[in-house]
């Protein structure tokens, strides 16, 4: 079972937290379970890490939540992206197109 | 915008909290449904999806807590929230919060009072446009014995030579102090303070006059136009705020003086007077001697520098150069140092002193709160340990421990600056008149920031002790016994006190030498009767009183008239009174072994009755009678220093000084405030008395100006009414001739140890309020003790101790304390009260008394507050103590 990484570069969380949302709102496990499927089960992000990543994004404008019904019936507080949102969501994409294209450069070199 | 769902993020957070924190719990809440119904839908049983659910989340409150910790404002709230924990402690501990407070509000209102002392008289700027070029010129003496850097009155050459020869300075005279005048205002006349001054005087001080101009050089010349410039109080009081007061003459010494100038409302000068005349001074007559007092103004673009070579360079030259009169070979030179400097020189080391001891009793306090706020910690270990179990950091119980301190500093600093208002308004009451070169002390925003950072330093010394202690509190032993522990933190309260008596010991000591000297002071053999004489000053400062013959009328009936007062006894006029300044000159023997000597002496004249109404003890030879006229042999009487210093002692009666006076008599010493060699406020000097009625035209319009006769009156008892009848007496003789006011000699020896006065009521409180301090943490360690060990003292009860070896046993760790304090103290004093060798008349250093006194007044207070927490030891119930647990 891969493990989760304890020290997530700051901003990868928040950049899989942004993606999981660009397809439409989700409650807080349907993010971690989106999360974990888009990765190949490689990141299991827990609630422990997951809500107060939730909190803060919302805090900084880039989420909005509201309470609705879940799949079965059950109220459960939903998130989706603001305007903000995207654009960050873009950005950070960005940023991390360039990191791990050169991080892959710094590898191949010998 | 960003910007915007923050700011309302942060105030939903802080002021929402109840709605943010049910939002979070439903929350937290569902996930976890969610979870259960996903194993569910797995096909898990009930029961077993639940626990696993349970285990994914974790614990849902640590969730919760992460979710806080980055909240936005999560500092903030967590502040406000340690501070409202910190205040419901607090409240819920009166006892403590109370003895805290109190003991902050007095020891830094303390503070508070004695800095705005500091404040007003080194710190704050003269009241005058840019204060720093402002200044007076400092005489240093070196290379002989009586080195010195001081400031020195002037003469008329010193006078005329930095006029003339420091172009960098704007400089002017003034008369030493402001003299009593007669301003005839109509019918009416008053008694008003003149300021004699040069021309630029208020140009120095940047004064403008709100209408009419300053003197002009013309009115500053000798003999010049007879000009004034008015005060705004008394143009305000006395003219009325006449606009048209400008040009008008106004009748002052009974001259016509044209006014030409009102000063604006609130200027002060160094005189403080309430009219203001040329000074016209000259090197003739009073600028002979060094009789001006001078101050100064850098001019626009010279430097300090600059003009301190002028200085050097004008008043090296002089011809008469009396700072090397007996001091040959001295070095002498001038600089210019600031006002302010030159105003409060001399109260410069009793104010320092004073801020020094208010210090002592800050450290005094802080060891005290270190006590209280270690025995509280240690009362707080279980409650400390039940956090620490729970989760909470280190970090989290010491700033809540330093949250509660802050709280009681702030609440303690805000009471000091009440106690500090109080305590500065009776200072001024006790304060004689301007005594102080300053007009008010008040609490500006300097004297706030120094009380709110005293405060914050004081919680801060104090809290660092149990702060470090509570460090080392072990999380299982205290949670496992639940008692406290108390013991291991003995000796170190016990250091506190000791440290905290010892510093109250200084201040006993120091205060005590103080009493004892003006203890000294006050009971000086008085040399004649001071009780039952009155005396009232009236001003000769006056044209018509320069002819001697008028003189001498006004002295004859004014007299009589007095003798006629029902219940008087004898009446008579002198210039001066025994405990007053007294001015000096010259004599020069001349005859027998010694003619030729020459010294200074002090100067008093007097009407025939004057020794007997003083009741002053003849010696030798006879007093004045009413024989010694104009055209008569000129007779000097003299007292028992005079004989002492000049005649080693022999009797003096048929000598001849200055040329052709004769000495006629001899009279005890009486005690005056010196003008000669000021050793102590207070001392005996060689004097000589000389009838009013020998006196030249020159000589009564000079020392008029400078003094004010005093009319002096015996009475058998109590007068009714006698100061009136006295008043009436003068205007029989002078219907304008007020009197400046009435004392006995009592109101004048008060006045002289003014000074020494005001110390002593400083110090003493400040030595009173260590005691009490000091009393306090004696009393909180026994008392404390007793408390914690009540159980201890049942079993030692139960198995047989007596409550009386209890009680000592208990008792004996206050007293311990205290008395290691008192020795270190008297070891402290040994060295520290030498620096009051200066300040101390007719008391050694080392005197037995005061260290008596100190050490029965220590040990007084010490068994009081160890005897009283004792005492509860005798309600101690062994049977009962026992079963409690």
């Amino acid at each position: 079972m891969p493990s989760q990484p304890t020290t997530l570069l700051q901003g990868t969380l928040d950049l899989l937290i942004l993606k999981s949302l660009a397809a439409g709102e989700l409650h807080g496990l349907g993010i971690s379970r989106r999360i974990q499927q888009m990765t190949g089960g490689t990141f299991v992000v827990k609630p422990g890490s997951l809500f107060p990543a939730l909190h803060r994004m919302e805090e900084e404008g880039w989420t909005s939540s509201f309470w609705g019904d879940s799949e079965n019936n059950r109220r459960a507080k939903y998130y989706r992206l603001t305007k903000a949102g995207r654009r960050q969501l873009e950005a950070e994409s960005r940023r991390w197109g360039r990191i791990s294209w050169a991080i892959a450069q710094a590898l191949e070199a010998s | 915008m960003p910007v915007l769902v923050k700011a309302r993020s942060l105030l939903r957070n802080l002021f929402s909290t109840r709605r943010v924190e049910r939002d979070l719990d439903l929350e937290v809440r569902s996930h976890l449904q969610l979870l259960i119904d996903e194993n569910l839908r797995a096909g898990l049983p009930p029961k077993e999806a639940e626990r696993a659910a349970r285990i994914e989340l974790g614990s849902p409150e640590q969730v919760k807590e992460q979710v806080r910790d980055k909240r936005l404002g999560h500092g903030l709230h967590s502040l406000i929230a340690d501070c409202r924990f910190g205040a419901r402690q607090l409240y819920k501990n009166p006892g403590f919060t109370l003895t805290v407070v109190l003991t902050l509000a007095l020891s830094v209102g303390a503070n508070t009072a004695i800095f705005s002392l500091v404040n007003a008289l080194l710190l704050k700027s003269l009241p005058y446009p840019h204060p720093e070029r402002v200044g007076t010129i400092y005489t240093r003496i070196a290379g002989s014995s009586a080195a010195s850097d001081e400031r020195h009155n002037v003469n008329g050459e010193q006078w005329q030579l930095l006029r003339d020869n420091v172009p960098a300075l704007i400089s002017a005279v003034s008369g030493v102090r402001a003299s009593g005048v007669n301003l005839k205002a109509g019918s009416h006349v008053d008694y008003v303070q003149d300021g004699r001054v040069s021309a630029h005087y208020f140009d120095v001080l940047a004064l403008q006059p709100i209408s009419g101009r300053n003197f002009s050089e013309e009115e500053d010349r000798p003999n010049g136009p007879k000009a004034a410039i008015l005060s705004y109080n008394l143009w305000r009081n006395v003219f009325g705020a006449d606009p048209g007061i400008l040009g008008q003459p106004i009748l002052l010494r009974s001259e016509p003086y044209t006014v030409v100038g009102v000063l604006p409302e609130g200027a002060t000068t160094p005189l403080n007077a309430d009219v203001y005349t040329p000074l016209q001074p000259d090197r003739e007559g009073e600028g002979r001697g060094t009789n001006f007092r001078c101050i100064i103004r850098l001019r626009d673009g010279a430097t300090g520098q600059e003009a301190d070579a002028q200085i050097n360079r004008t008043w090296l030259s002089r011809t008469g150069r009396y700072e090397l009169a007996g001091n040959p070979g001295a070095k002498v030179s001038y600089h210019s140092v600031p006002l302010q400097k030159g105003q409060t020189d001399s109260l410069r080391p009793q104010v320092l002193a004073l801020m020094l001891a208010a210090g002592l009793i800050l450290l005094i306090a802080c060891a005290n709160l270190a006590g209280l706020t270690l025995v509280r910690m240690m009362r707080r270990t279980p409650e400390v340990a039940t956090r620490l179990a729970l989760g909470a950091s280190g970090w989290q119980i010491q700033r809540q421990f330093w949250i509660e301190n802050l709280l009681l500093a702030l609440v303690g600093g805000a009471f000091s600056v009440g106690v500090g208002f109080l305590a500065l308004k009776e200072l001024f009451l006790l304060l004689p008149e301007h005594l102080l070169p300053v007009a008010s002390m008040p609490l500006d925003a300097r004297v706030m920031v120094f009380t709110l950072a005293v405060s914050i330093l004081t919680s801060v010394l104090f809290g660092m002790l149990p702060a470090l202690v509570a460090r080392r509190v072990d999380l299982r032993s205290s949670m496992a016994s639940r008692t406290v522990a108390g013991s291991g933190n003995l000796r170190l309260r016990q250091a506190l006190i000791a440290g905290e008596v010892a510093i109250t010991v200084m201040l006993l000591g120091g205060s005590g030498l103080l009493i004892r000297s003006l203890t000294h002071l006050e009971t000086l053999p008085p040399g004649f009767n001071p009780n039952g004489v009155v005396v009232a000053k009236a001003s000769l400062d006056d044209v018509r009183y320069h002819d001697p013959a008028t003189f001498q009328k006004l002295l004859e009936q004014s007299t009589a008239a007095m003798r006629q007062i029902p219940g008087v006894q004898n009446a008579a006029v002198g210039l001066d009174l025994p405990y007053e300044f007294i001015g000096n000159d010259w004599v020069t023997l001349d005859d027998g072994k010694e003619a030729g000597q020459q010294g200074g002496a002090d100067w008093v004249y007097v009407t025939p009755g004057y020794f007997e109404t003083l009741q002053m003890p003849l010696l030798a030879g006879r007093v004045f009678t009413n024989v010694d006229g104009p055209n008569s042999q000129h007779v000097v009487v003299v007292n028992q220093s005079f004989a002492r210093k000049f005649y080693g002692g022999t009797n003096p009666v048929g000598r001849y000084i200055d040329k052709d006076m004769l000495i006629v008599g001899e009279v005890a010493d009486v005690p005056i405030s010196s003008g000669l060699d000021p050793v102590a406020p207070l001392q005996t000097e060689q004097t000589m008395y000389f009838p009013a009625a020998q006196l030249d035209r020159p000589l009564l319009a000079l020392l008029h100006i400078w003094h004010q006769p005093d009319w002096i009156v015996r009475t058998a008892g109590p007068v009714e009414g006698l100061t009136s009848a006295m008043q009436r007496a003068l205007a029989a003789a002078d219907p304008n001739l007020p009197a400046s006011g009435f004392y006995s000699m009592k109101d004048l020896l008060a006045r002289t140890l003014g000074t020494q006065r005001i110390e002593v009521a400083l110090l003493g409180a400040m030595a009173a309020l260590a005691l009490l301090l000091s009393a306090v943490g004696i009393f909180a360690l026994v008392a404390n003790m007793v408390a914690q060990r009540t159980r201890e003292i049942g079993i030692r009860m139960a198995l047989g101790s007596s409550i009386g070896q209890v009680m000592v046993q208990f008792g004996r760790s206050g007293a311990a304390a205290s008395l290691l304090g008192l020795v270190l103290g008297l070891a402290l004093c040994a060295g520290a009260l030498r620096v009051m060798r200066s300040v101390i008349y007719g008391v050694g250093v080392y005197d037995s008394t005061t260290m008596l006194f100190t050490v029965l007044t220590l040990a007084a207070v010490t068994l009081l507050a160890v005897a009283v927490p004792t005492l509860r030891i005798a309600s101690i119930d062994p049977a009962r103590t026992l079963r409690e647990e």
